[in-house]
């Protein structure tokens, strides 16, 4: 697949609350707009960002109120699609994380579900100061 | 989101429209669960949502779920191609009931 633009590299803050997620849409919606990549691919990707901001949400800060803001890197680099999250919630611990099962139909861990259907890989780690997690999402572009 | 319920003896159509995600997911409930605990057949049509996400889905299996334990049903209709994307990549496309 011909992703067209080579280099993307765009980072924003969003709040952390339900309410920054249309946001979050908009501005995923508006870097990948400059990709050369069918609008199944791009609506797919949206969705994933949309999740991984939506655990930061539910499960770093348990859905609590507050100022802090959460931070969202997308960069390309030859094909080569990285997503970054970084928030100062609680620690998210990777073996904490539900996994959805392909025959369970109980509403929650879909999110993640998602995200790893969609993403070539996902990846937790500590955040370096002063965030605390940081979550990776990558996706080869030109396969 | 915004939604427009219209009844037709014990069916309850609602209408959403717009993008179901976290935000309006309990507002979504409050629309819907009365509707199955009042015993309607609950037809949920889906042509003008454009973007649901995993809450959005969570919605839809829980008001099965419920409809289901009550003994009446809940019936996706005319659902837009973004939210049926969604469903089959939840796998639910032979739980849920489509129409």
């Amino acid at each position: 697949m011909n992703v067209a633009i080579k280099s993307i590299k765009e980072q924003r803050d969003f709040v952390v609350s339900s309410s920054s997620l249309k946001q979050v849409r908009s501005f995923s919606r508006e870097v990948f707009e400059k990709v050369n990549i069918d609008q199944d691919l791009k609506d797919e990707l949206v969705l994933a960002i949309a999740e991984a901001a939506q655990n930061i949400v539910k499960h770093a800060y348990q859905g609590e109120d507050t100022d802090d803001k959460m931070e969202i890197k997308i960069s390309l680099e030859k094909g080569h699609l990285e997503i970054g999250f970084f928030d100062k919630g609680r620690p998210v611990e990777e073996k904490n994380v539900r996994h959805r099962k392909i025959d369970d139909i109980k509403p929650g861990g879909l999110g993640t579900f998602f995200i790893q259907q969609i993403m070539d890989a996902v990846v937790f780690k500590e955040g370096e100061k002063p965030w605390i997690n940081h979550l990776v999402l990558t996706k080869n572009l030109n396969s | 989101m915004s939604y427009k319920v219209t009844e037709e003896g014990n069916i309850s159509t609602v209408h959403l429209d717009g993008e179901i995600d976290m935000d309006v997911t309990e507002k979504a409930k409050e629309i819907i669960m009365p509707l199955i605990e009042a015993k309607k057949e609950v037809h949920l049509n889906l042509k003008e949502v454009q973007y649901m996400d995993s809450s959005g889905i969570s919605v839809l299996i829980e008001s099965h779920q419920k409809a289901t334990e009550l003994g009446t049903k809940v019936i996706l209709k005319e659902i837009s191609k973004s939210v049926l994307k969604v469903i089959m990549m939840a796998k639910l496309e032979q739980i849920l009931n489509l129409d």
